[in-house]
């Protein structure tokens, strides 16, 4: 496959970097002690994970009826949260995959922490359907299995049964997308570590690599593979969560603009998320040779774009309420602007709409800072936009005898709170005990923009 | 088996492009090139044939979407029927979402398991070293001596003009 | 289905066996007289008391399942299957007639008797849940002397002799109790006092109708209390009566009412009120009126018929159109509203035809000069016994002083209330259930009370106790028996439940009254109104969850009785709902606010029966997590006692009066409303172009009657796979009709074992209960209209919430229903959510069902829903698969009106209809196809199987109804 790049394309990693020197650089942060840094996150995703599990302990002793919900509204925080994390993990895969086949090079910077981050998001979106049901014990119940109970299988007409299917086929195709791309760069730590156990472990893991090339040949055509069933299984999965509400019959979310609006929004969501972490790793890690301004910059360039598809989004739901002529479906899109909960409306309008547009001006792009404190706010916002889709349709539909007010309780703000301990948790053990990253990518592309050594 | 096969290191990308291209040009047996990273090209220059994966891919991939398909019928609308929300026994659009991710699942599993098998990867294998440096920053090029006509030394300093770093002789077991 | 009474001898000797086999567990069982031999006597006393051996073990000590199987099946009675005793409601004294359901030996539900002329099949909320009166563990176990548990024997002997001293010594006796409808009752009190000097008895109504006895005193020289026929009124104009809520017999009414409202002739109701009552909500037309304008009204309008509708006053008009077909009742508890009242009627020429004064009503005979002289005699000091029955002044009245200056203080109540607690002694007197009794609701109707169980405690009827302390001890039975004689054929009677008897007034009393005087002018400043509520209808349920659970039909609010203010006078004011008010008036007390549209505005209304000792058990009710807050107020109770704001005016216990102060307090407490949103008309900022009101409940006026509305036809995407070929069930539902009761949310709740929640969940808007009754208001804040719809599982056949569920926990039967599979169900909450109609109600917690005795209420064909899963309405499928059952082994199909959901059961109104909507000829069928017939967001094509009846409301003019 031949490379056709601009010798005044800028490098895609600084410094001027041998393979070697990768290696070397990438490989110190795991071979020396934690930092202070490192100890005092550590800390604090750690008690924040703890905070959650003691708050889903009680919830699940003492009943649902520890959250704030009511007959009217019978979901809010716990599938907020899922739908958030699963957005979340979408970026990973759409950086590794879908970049992967557009042949975007400055991926390889970014991805294996891009698909790690992947990885724990979908763990703690996985764990919201099984905790918010009402007897979290039974809830293997969501799986079709051979059993005596009739025979008794389940409904797949229902969207949540799709979900199942699609959460824990995401889970694992992105596990097995990670772990392929991790192979290389584990036998890399093999040969540098003096034997111990640390050095058998990775042994182990590494599957015996050696660089022959002939394992590379399949390797390129496997990893090529991955990304082209990651691709359509990454939309799938956020169209399918999407139809849990496109499907039902509640004005506000029976909506066909529903899939595409909320796959922008995961991504958006996500590509916030990593950049967020990038930011933070970049120094903490000393990696600004790897995560350089270009990728920033790019990744800001995609916000950008996707910032756009949700407002579009916003906008179009608008339009479709008021074109459908169907009252119920205007009262609803009124209600969340000028209602009870316009409050969170208009913070994720803030946060998704308006916020991003700063990211036009390349002097925002280049300041970190602001572009951490962006990414923040933008992961506020599509927390919102799933708050706001779920708790507004919901709390007044059709009869207004019904409608209903919601507040959460302090148990289910820790359990949030839990949920980004344990993406955290999760994420700082990785920077410690894994090539945060993919050496094997970066030296592939460590001549582009180089003048010298072009080739056909 | 041990066979005597003759190792080219190389310190580049480049040079180990062209002394493998050069070396299959000039007849010799290349027995495998060990790289650090997926070097682009040389699978041409090592004269090897297009993977078999993306065939298991498609394959596996349509028999779990037939399954899932037949699945879902059987279970709604022949083993079990129930009247859900007067929805018709066969709701073969409700099905669809499940066959995609059935597919995609079947695919990537069985394909990735078909790549541990081909390329003879398992947890814990004892990995066969040429050099430690192999996984770091240098290139081997592994030549066989198959038959009387292989002229060592002529070979050695072929592999130099095209920029070994280093050539060794040895006694030693290839994978495959 | 059918009901089961017993009949023959056979029968009795093998209830003997069975009683006699729990001889040694059951000290005074029927076994004795059975021994004897069989007689008509031992098997009627056996049919009361039969089923307790089982019962009993389960109800005392052991849990319930130990009560079935019975070793030795007795004939006749097979375990599993319902029993029936024909008896007669105590939960207030209008004495409807009653079915008690007994399973195993547990009454667990009351049925309306068809026949009893009361009932009619119907009951109300009170009388649904007065049930689990019988399952109180605060019921007194033996009776009391000073406090401390004692035998029968001891207190027997204790009285006896103290009332020997006090006969002696010439004291004077007073025997208080509320109306005694029980001729036999009545009869025993008379010879207990006949041993006395100088004896009274004196009888009161917590809410009193004394002021109509009164009045009719001096009109018709009777007192008497009218038996009101609306049935026969074609204009009824009320003046402060709810007679469809509480107001003397509701049920009776709301049956009769109802019976006249049917489109297209129906009658036309007008009514003046201070407070929006149930009656209010129905009325064609509604006239707020000040309590202290009433009189003046009614003179005015007297003035009016006089003038033979000169004046072109449109209710005159119409009154004089329908002399002799028209209807004016007053309820307020003064004399010169009613004497105006009676001079109207009496003008209409309305007594004899929808008055009944020849058979006349007996449910309220109390006499408010009799208790004010009494009260003044117990300040004095000057009663040296006192005998207190079914009552609790202490709490039911104000200024009750010198109680403690008694010689002999006596109470028969069956707990220990704010009166008793005072009492020398207390002899518990049974619950209704567990006695023999007699009631005379109205002259010549005489219906029975049997057993439906052995008493659960040893407590004694008070009728026997009399009997005992008279010198003739005798068994209720007996005496009951005796009283009545050869005055019907008791057989007959008792398993009918009730039996006609000639009339026991001589002629019908003639009127002898002439025009009264002109009424005094009401006072100034807020006038107080205190009323019974639909939900707790006096003090002597307050007990009860049940009702307190109960939605206020109107207001909607539970565990609280509440201040109801105009929104013009709230504003006024400064507050708001929940803001704690101060309303002074001769006496003080303190209720939080609720903004209450088509209240007068300067009326402010207080529920009565409320801040009752026996509330204080409520503390710990509910589930106890941390942000759980407690059932009860500051004060320990549930909501304030608003007896201190009554008072006596001229002989007269006075509900109503003038000169109250209304003052905000600063302290605000959160209310437990079962519905925030009180209008179908969207808040006007939220309001899209032409969807401002939401066509859920529609109202027609007369003129519309007919004009059926074009019928959608919806287009299928897919095969129907489902067609129903058996039984389709189905329901209609005639909100013309429906008054909002709530007697079917009560009915519900018992046969479908519904859990109580307590007010923090309600606050939470986690009520369980399966159907529920959605108030509307439209119109002008300050003259509302109501619509009350009932709504419940709409099992349609396109459910939304069968689609989405992933384990199949919900899906739809072949006859049309929609399933609930409780244990598939892992509780997504995901069916709920797409309920359009937010049906279903979700198990949020392990609801407390610590009580053991109140569990012996749970119908055992109902599963006990654990925490975590959903319910709903099941069309109480129990009683369809009863009657299908029952159906087979006659080898008879189901007939229409064999099967009565609990909800259709218990409606006065018939406002339910359930049945077959495949069979053309069934009723539910026909209203399916009636002109008025609409289903609540039909557009959205989830064929729903309730079909409901547009209200018809005549609110014009009498002139404008030609060109209408």
């Amino acid at each position: 496959m031949a490379e056709v790049c601009s010798p005044l394309r800028p490098a895609l990693i600084a410094g001027d970097k041998k393979p070697a020197g990768v290696t070397e650089d990438i490989c110190r942060a795991l071979l020396r002690p934690p930092s202070a840094l490192w100890w005092g996150g550590f800390s604090v995703a750690f008690s924040l994970l703890l905070a959650g599990v003691a708050a889903v302990s009680y919830q699940i002793a003492t009943g649902v009826g520890t959250w704030g919900l009511n007959t009217t509204v019978g979901w809010a925080f716990d599938i907020t949260n899922f739908v958030f994390w699963v957005g979340i993990g979408h970026a990973g895969t759409l950086i590794s995959a879908i970049l992967f086949l557009f042949r975007q090079k400055w991926r390889t910077s970014v991805n294996r922490s891009a698909e790690a981050m992947t990885l724990f998001a979908v763990m703690c979106a996985g764990i919201f359907p099984i905790i918010h049901t009402g007897r979290p014990w039974l809830a293997y119940w969501l799986f079709p299995y051979p059993n005596f109970r009739g025979p008794l299988w389940i409904n797949f007409r229902s969207p949540l049964a799709w979900d199942c299917f699609a959460i824990s086929t995401y889970f694992l195709i992105s596990a097995m997308f990670w772990y392929i791309g991790l192979i290389p760069d584990l036998a890399t730590i093999r040969d540098r570590l003096q034997p111990g156990l640390r050095q058998r472990v990775f042994a182990i893991l590494s599957f015996g690599w050696n660089g022959s090339y002939r394992v590379w040949q399949h390797y390129e055509v496997l990893y090529l593979l991955l990304a082209g069933l990651a691709t359509p299984l990454v939309i799938s999965v956020h169209t399918i969560v999407s139809w849990d509400f496109a499907t039902a019959v509640i004005p506000g979310w029976h909506a066909t603009i529903f899939p595409p609006y909320f796959v922008a929004g995961a991504i958006f969501s996500g590509i916030a998320m990593v950049l967020t972490l990038m930011i933070v790793a970049r120094k903490a890690m000393g990696l600004e040779d790897y995560i350089t301004h270009r990728h920033v910059d790019a990744m800001c360039k995609l916000l950008l774009l996707t910032s756009g598809i949700v407002a579009l989004a916003y906008a179009t739901e608008f339009f479709t309420a008021f074109y459908s002529g169907n009252t119920y479906e205007q009262f609803v899109f009124l209600n969340r602007a000028r209602g009870p909960f316009a409050w969170a409306y208009w913070t994720m309008v803030g946060c998704n709409v308006f916020v991003p547009q700063l990211l036009w001006f390349r002097s925002v792009r280049r300041r970190l800072a602001i572009v951490f404190v962006l990414c923040i706010l933008i992961n506020v916002g599509m927390w919102f936009e799933r708050f706001v889709i779920i708790v507004t349709s919901l709390h007044r539909d059709f009869l207004p005898s019904n409608w209903a007010g919601y507040q959460p309780t302090i148990v289910e703000v820790a359990t949030l709170l839990g949920s980004f301990g344990l993406f955290f948790t999760c994420f700082l053990v990785f920077c410690r005990v894994l090539p945060v990253i993919a050496m094997g990518e970066v030296k592939a592309v460590l001549r582009h923009g180089k003048s010298h050594g072009e080739q056909a | 088996m041990n066979r005597r096969v003759l190792i080219g290191i190389f310190e580049t990308e480049d040079a180990i492009l062209e002394a493998t291209e050069a070396a299959r040009l000039r007849g010799l047996r290349i027995v495998d090139v060990f790289a650090p990273y997926a070097v682009h090209g040389l699978d041409h220059a090592m004269g090897l044939q297009r993977s078999k994966l993306p065939w298991v891919c498609l394959l596996l991939g349509l028999a779990g979407a037939a399954f899932k398909v037949w699945f879902e019928y059987w279970t709604t609308a022949s083993d079990w029927p129930v009247n859900v929300g007067g929805k018709p026994w066969n709701s073969l659009p409700a099905f669809v979402p499940i066959t995609f991710e059935v597919m995609v699942l079947f695919a990537g599993v069985s394909t990735v398991l078909a790549f541990f098998g081909m390329s003879r990867l398992w947890p814990g294998r004892k990995a066969v070293l040429l050099d430690g440096r192999i996984t770091n920053d240098c290139f081997a090029l592994v030549l066989e001596q198959d038959n009387a006509a292989f002229d060592v030394d002529e070979v050695e300093d072929f592999l130099r003009r095209h920029g070994a770093a280093r050539v060794e002789e040895r006694e030693q077991e290839v994978l495959r | 289905m059918e009901k089961h009474y017993w009949r023959s001898l056979a029968e009795c000797e093998n209830r003997g066996e069975l009683a006699a086999a729990a001889e040694p567990e059951f000290a005074e069982s029927p076994a004795r007289e059975i021994e004897a031999g069989p007689s008509r006597r031992g098997f009627l006393k056996a049919a009361g008391f039969a089923l307790a051996g089982g019962a009993l073990a389960g109800c005392s000590r052991a849990p319930g399942e130990k009560a079935i199987p019975y070793a030795a099946q007795p004939e006749g009675l097979v375990a599993g299957r319902a029993q029936y005793y024909a008896s007669t409601c105590g939960a207030c004294t209008a004495g409807c007639g009653l079915l008690a359901k007994v399973r195993d030996g547990r009454p667990i539900k009351l049925e309306g008797n068809r026949e009893q002329a009361i009932s009619r099949g119907a009951t109300c909320a009170a009388g649904q849940a007065s049930i689990l009166g019988l399952y109180d563990s605060y019921r007194l176990k033996q009776p009391l002397a000073g406090g401390k548990p004692a035998t029968w024997e001891g207190v027997d002997r204790a009285v006896l002799e103290k009332m020997e001293r006090i006969r002696a010594g010439g004291g004077a006796v007073r025997y208080l109790s509320e109306t005694v409808t029980s001729p036999a009752k009545q009869a025993a009190i008379d010879r207990f006092l006949a041993q006395f000097r100088d004896a009274r008895h004196v009888m009161y109504d917590a809410v009193s109708a004394s002021a109509i006895l009164d009045a009719h005193e001096r009109t018709h020289g009777a007192r008497v209390l009218p038996h009101y026929r609306f049935e026969r009124a074609d204009v009824i104009a009320a003046f402060d009566a709810d007679f469809l809520g509480t107001w003397i017999s509701p049920v009776e009414f709301a049956r009769d009412y109802a019976a006249r409202r049917m489109p297209p002739n129906m009658s036309w109701h007008v009514q003046f009120e201070g407070r929006l009552s149930l009656t209010g909500s129905k009325a064609d037309r509604r006239i707020r009126t000040a309590p202290g304008e009433i009189a003046g009204r009614l003179a005015q309008l007297a003035a009016f018929i006089e003038s033979n509708g000169a004046g072109g006053d449109d209710l005159a008009a119409r009154l004089l159109q329908a002399r002799g077909r028209s209807l004016v009742v007053c309820g307020v508890n003064d004399l010169d509203a009613q004497l105006w009242t009676n001079y109207i009627n009496h003008l209409l020429g309305n007594y004899g035809a929808t008055l009944d004064i020849e058979r006349a009503s007996l449910q309220r005979r109390g006499s408010d000069r009799d208790l004010a002289d009494l009260l003044a005699e117990l300040k004095q000091g000057q009663v040296a016994a006192l005998f207190i029955d079914a009552v609790n002044p202490v709490a039911d009245l104000p200024g009750v002083a010198g109680l403690d200056r008694i010689g002999l203080f006596v109470s028969f109540a069956g707990s220990v209330d704010e009166t008793a607690e005072r009492a020398h002694y207390i002899c518990p007197d049974h619950h209704y259930l567990e006695s023999w009794a007699d009631a005379e609701p109205v002259a010549g109707l005489v219906s029975l009370t049997q057993p439906a169980i052995r008493p659960l405690g040893s407590t004694r009827a008070a009728i026997e106790t009399l009997a005992a302390w008279s010198g003739h001890p005798a068994k209720a039975y007996d005496l009951i028996r005796e009283y009545w004689k050869d005055r019907f054929d008791w057989d007959r009677a008792l398993e009918a439940g009730f039996a006609e008897v000639p009339r026991t007034h001589a002629a019908a009393p003639r009127w002898i009254g002439r025009k009264p005087a002109p009424p005094a002018a009401a006072t100034p400043g807020y006038a107080v109104d205190v009323y019974a509520a639909v939900g707790m209808p006096g003090g002597r349920h307050a007990y009860n969850p049940f009702l307190h659970e109960l939605p206020d039909p109107i207001t909607k609010t539970t565990w609280d009785n509440c201040a109801l203010l105009s929104p013009a006078a709230a504003a006024s004011l400064g507050v708001g709902d929940g803001d704690i008010l101060r309303i002074e008036a001769g006496a003080a007390i303190e209720v939080p606010l609720l903004v209450q549209p088509g209240q007068h505005d300067q009326v402010v209304s207080v529920a009565l029966g409320y801040g009752r000792k026996a509330s204080e058990r409520f503390a710990n009710l509910g589930p106890r997590w941390i942000n759980h807050k407690p059932t009860i107020n500051a004060n320990g109770r549930v909501g304030a006692n608003a007896a201190p704001l009554l008072a006596f005016e001229h002989g007269l216990l006075r509900y109503q009066r003038g000169g109250a102060v209304v003052a905000k307090t600063g302290r605000r407490i959160e209310l437990a409303l079962t519905q925030t949103h009180h209008t179908l008309s969207v808040p006007k900022h939220l309001a899209p172009a032409g969807g401002e009101v939401r066509p859920i409940v529609r109202e027609i006026a007369p003129a519309e009657l007919g004009k059926p509305e074009h019928a959608e036809t919806h287009e299928e995407l897919w095969p129907d796979d489902h067609p129903y070929n058996g039984h389709r069930w189905g329901m209609a539902v005639d909100l013309n009709a429906c008054n909002g009761c709530s007697a079917c949310v009560i009915a519900c709740q018992v046969e479908n074992n519904t859990p109580v929640v307590g007010k923090d969940e309600v606050r939470r808007r986690r009520e369980m209960h399966w159907i529920r009754i959605d108030r509307y208001y439209s119109g002008p804040p300050e003259d509302v209209r109501v619509a009350h719809q009932p709504m419940m599982c709409q099992q349609c056949d396109h459910a939304p919430c069968e689609t989405v569920c992933p384990t199949l926990a919900t899906v739809h039967s072949d006859e049309g229903l929609n399933q609930q599979i409780y244990n598939r169900c892992v509780g997504t909450r995901y069916c709920a959510n797409n309920c359009p109609y937010k049906a279903r109600r979700f198990n949020w917690f392990d609801y407390p069902r610590e009580d053991r005795l109140a569990n012996l209420l749970l119908n055992p064909d109902v599963t006990v829903r654990s925490r975590g899963v959903m319910e709903k309405c099941t069309f109480c499928v129990q009683r369809i698969q009863e009657a299908k059952i029952e159906a087979r082994r006659n080898g008879a199909p189901v007939r229409d009106g064999e099967i009565h959901t609990a909800c259709e059961q218990a409606c006065p109104a018939g406002a339910i209809v359930f049945g077959d909507l495949n069979d053309p000829s069934s009723r539910v069928s026909r209203l399916a196809h009636d002109a008025r017939q609409y289903r609540v967001l039909d557009e959205l094509n989830v064929r729903p199987s309730v079909h409901y009846l547009k209200i018809v409301r005549d609110e014009k003019q009498q002139g404008e109804k030609h060109h209408g």
